[in-house]
């Protein structure tokens, strides 16, 4: 009785403390919003228990295949933007070479490309390898060639998604290398150690957090990917949930799907969150140092020159030129495919998704910051989720919602402008809420508790401290969230209105029909409208250095 | 005198850490008062100060300002509804605005334009309101920070750590101009500093805690002369702590926690060198000379004494020499 006594008073001093003290219309607001963004993807977790009779062919026949083919395709996809991203964000950082600082921005370059284009330009890679699997038919037999054509196709994919998607590596890593590594790297020298030895003794260990949030980033896009893998007939779970609503017309053993690959997104996270909880050894108070970097010459210049050139030219070089010159054949297919239509419906849609997604950041990202609210701080933790959800999912929740709110209000929201927005601010409100939190963290957590004792109010600053200190922020936030929306290729597939045309489903149609040549025209277009923020952003980080 | 702020029982602990930063402290701060309060590190002090400021809440107890309760078990009043400014240790001035707009920030500043021009001319700030928080010296900013506190005339300001930023030099002036500032205006103020030279300078009581409860609420000189601890005699400044029974004469002492008996603190500068003409009926203790060192002017010295280690510090101009015996006397009040 005495303990039950305690424990409710216990709870009276919660609530009062953590909740109704800090319950004012920004908290509110806030967790309305953040339920609303985590809704789709709540109800894609709640029809987990929803069976049709499908589902036990798919059980019997695909699922496992589905299984397999995800992780074989995300290990070895990360393999390959380990190799390239680790490697190329090494020598640009450690070392001194002619072109050093060309590579330092170029192999961001591969950002702008969606790993569809990327698998659109390499579409004929395999019939480099005919000779070679003819040779093994005559010498082996069928079944060897069989396997090694199928071994072949995984690789080969692996190596263009890897190719474009390394840059999510490259940028931590290099990142971490600069600040971290600095400091170290001095200490490692003056303790007599060769760059070598200082690179997998101290700065490799030191920079694995930073390595492995780049990690789990190619390994959510890799899981996310739907035309790529559709492309070379890879069937992985994005795949599977796409040929099992559209195909087989089964939405409900579709969404069974979605919550398993939402599944494996989420162990992903855990993964992360389990690895870099145990390496809390950065030195924050350490600041990017000044370091004596090597030049190098002859061999060694080779070796680092191959480590750069490789995945800047696997990754854009060869996508973009292939691009460009089947522009050029197709070039009277201009006009017939209104690419300027495209582009301001592509821009349109972006920008909105943009901008919106920047508003409700800062809206959630201040109420939990300014008024330390645990409860909005754990809800926009929820509403986050989106970033690691593929797009497919997260059509898939926005659909159901959809259902419930038209039975419910009698409107039609499918299939609108409105909801293919709403859509994009669950999928992408993480990549404008992450830096836009930790800007306000940086710049504005004791100024604001100032402001708050000089009596104003939480509107006043806002708009008078911590805007106009992380303007710049919110700017990289913005079009963090464009180059994304710009590049979505599932989502929109679902949810857009009808007879609306984006750049990527005009690409995504186009090479469906086997149009590959004529699909460059709005692939280069998503090129160039992506890669003019990236290098504006990459230069802000080289900057911020 | 009317009390302007009552802390009662209040009690903080931060689960992340599984700290008890606060607990079960009270004390009350009079209209006009400077209170210190004095503490090492990781003792509660800025708690303190951002309980009262609203900033962090309290898991128990009560804390009444102006008559109105602002802490209690179901009441919170937000921190900008309290009208009780913080200076930060860090001053905190927001970087994107100009000195000017810095001072005409808080809520009630536009109305007491009279008041801040005066603020201004008293504190020579005069010639840098065009001026962004990075363009000024530590000794402005805090003045700076100070006077955008006062511009929105609270009825009490708290101050976290105020010259902890500050060069031993500018300390001396500035602190000298604080105090003249705050008496001058009658407004009640805490302030939260590690240094005993602040609270003994500035304040007209100290609030001494130790981890988180409160050891000691007297005047500075009191704490100083007549320490209720060893805790609160270590705070300000180096003393001895000397067995009760070889001062029996003493009417102050307070009981040593670790050893259980009663002790007395003694600074080093109440042990006195006896020149052989002595002319005092206390008890004479024998010492043997340790160590040595020189300050200049002054010294310090380190004496046995039956087991006992002393520190005294006396005239330079005593010739003292290492293993020497010596007479001392101690003078106490």
């Amino acid at each position: 009785m005495e303990l039950l006594a305690l424990k409710s008073k216990l709870f009276r001093k919660y609530l009062y403390k953590e909740i109704l003290f800090k319950l004012n219309r920004w908290t509110i607001s806030s967790l309305f919003i953040g339920f609303l963004i985590f809704l789709p993807i709540g109800l894609v977790i709640l029809h987990i228990g929803s069976f049709t009779a499908n589902w036990r062919h798919i059980t019997d026949t695909v699922l496992i295949t589905y299984s397999i083919n995800s992780i074989v395709l995300v290990l070895a996809t990360v393999l390959f933007s380990c190799v390239f991203g680790i490697s190329s964000a090494w020598v640009v950082t450690n070392y001194k070479f002619p072109g050093h600082k060309i590579f330092r921005w170029a192999l961001v370059l591969p950002l702008a490309i969606p790993t569809y284009i990327a698998a659109y330009a390499y579409f004929d890679i395999l019939d480099l390898f005919n000779p070679f699997l003819i040779w093994l038919r005559s010498s082996f037999g069928l079944n060897t060639m069989q396997l090694a054509n199928d071994m072949l196709v995984y690789l080969m994919t692996a190596l263009i998604m890897g190719s474009v998607l390394y840059p999510y590596v490259y940028l931590l890593a290099r990142a971490s290398f600069e600040s971290q590594g600095g400091h170290f790297i001095n200490v490692g020298r003056s303790l007599g150690h060769s760059g070598k030895s200082i690179f997998w003794k101290v700065v490799l260990p030191l920079s694995r957090p930073a390595i492995v949030a780049g990690i789990s980033l190619v390994a959510m896009e890799t899981l996310s990917d739907y035309g790529a893998v559709k492309h070379f007939g890879i069937q992985t779970f994005t795949y599977g949930i796409f040929r099992t609503w559209l195909g087989m017309g089964d939405l409900t053993s579709a969404l069974r799907l979605a919550v398993i690959l939402l599944g494996f997104t989420l162990s992903i996270l855990y993964l992360e969150k389990k690895i870099r909880s145990g390496a809390r050894y950065g030195d924050k108070s350490t600041k990017s140092l000044s370091y004596k970097r090597n030049y190098l010459k002859g061999k060694k210049y080779i070796f680092a020159l191959t480590v750069c050139i490789l995945p800047f030219t696997f990754g854009f070089i060869i996508p973009v030129s292939r691009m460009l010159y089947w522009a050029w054949l197709s070039k009277n297919y201009l006009i017939e495919l209104n690419i300027f239509q495209l582009t301001f419906n592509t821009l349109t849609i972006a920008l909105l998704a943009s901008i919106s997604t920047v508003v409700l950041s800062i809206l959630l990202g201040f109420s939990s910051k300014y008024f330390k609210s645990s409860i909005v701080q754990s809800s926009n933790r929820f509403a986050s989720l989106g970033y690691s959800t593929p797009g497919a999912v997260i059509a898939m929740g926005a659909l159901i919602l959809v259902g419930y709110v038209s039975s419910a209000f009698n409107i039609i929201i499918s299939g609108t402008m409105l909801l293919l927005i709403f859509a994009y601010i669950v999928r992408f409100l993480a990549v404008a809420y992450q830096p836009i939190i930790s800007g306000f963290e940086k710049n504005c957590d004791e100024l604001n508790d100032a402001s708050k004792t000089l009596g104003v109010s939480p509107v006043y600053s806002l708009v008078k401290i911590n805007l106009p200190l992380i303007k710049n922020t919110l700017i990289a936030a913005g079009l963090l969230v464009f180059i994304d929306a710009t590049k979505e290729l599932p989502l929109t597939l679902i949810l857009r209105p009808f007879n609306y045309e984006t750049l990527a489903t005009a690409t995504f149609d186009l090479s469906n029909q086997a149009q590959i040549i004529e699909s460059s025209i709005p692939s280069l277009f998503i090129i160039f409208l992506t890669v003019i923020p990236i290098i504006y952003l990459n230069r802000r980080i080289g900057e911020g250095r | 005198m009317s009390t302007i702020l009552t802390v009662s029982n209040i009690s903080k602990a931060y689960k992340k850490n599984n700290i008890h930063a606060l607990s079960k402290l009270s004390f009350e701060c009079v209209k006009g008062e400077i209170v210190s309060v004095v503490g090492s590190s990781g003792s509660g002090k800025s708690t303190l100060l951002k309980l009262i400021a609203g900033l962090e809440i309290p898991d128990s107890g009560q804390i009444i300002l102006n008559d109105n309760v602002v802490n209690g078990e179901s009441i919170f009043v937000q921190p900008e509804n309290r009208n009780c400014d913080l200076v930060f240790q860090d001053f905190s001035l927001f970087p994107n605005m100009t000195i000017n707009d810095n001072i005409y920030f808080g809520k009630n500043a536009p109305d007491n334009k009279s008041m801040i021009g005066e603020l201004i001319s008293l504190t020579h700030i005069s010639d840098i309101l065009s001026r962004y928080p990075h363009q000024i010296s530590g000794g402005q900013q805090q003045r700076v920070a100070l006077v955008r506190a006062l511009a929105n005339k609270p009825s009490l300001l708290l101050m976290d750590e105020p010259l902890s930023h500050l060069d031993s030099a500018l300390k001396e002036s500035v602190r000298g101009e604080l105090i003249s500032i705050l008496k001058t205006l009658e407004i009640t103020v805490l302030i939260v500093t590690h240094d005993a030279e602040d609270a003994l300078t500035m304040s007209d009581k100290t609030v001494v805690l130790n981890q988180g409860t409160l050891e000691q609420f007297d005047t500075p000189k009191n704490v100083y002369k007549y320490p209720n601890s060893e805790y609160a005699a270590n705070l300000f400044g180096m003393t001895n702590i000397i067995p009760l029974k070889l001062l029996p004469d003493s009417n102050y002492f307070f009981n040593q926690s670790s050893t259980g008996q009663d002790v007395i603190s003694v600074r080093p500068h109440q042990i006195i060198l006896d020149h052989g003409k002595k002319s005092t009926s206390l008890p004479e203790f024998i010492c043997q000379v340790k160590n040595i060192y020189d300050n200049g002017r002054r010294c310090k010295i380190e004496l046995e004494y039956k087991g006992l280690l002393l520190v005294a510090e006396i005239e330079n101009d005593n010739l003292l020499n290492i293993g020497e015996t010596k007479s001392f006397y101690i003078r106490l009040n």
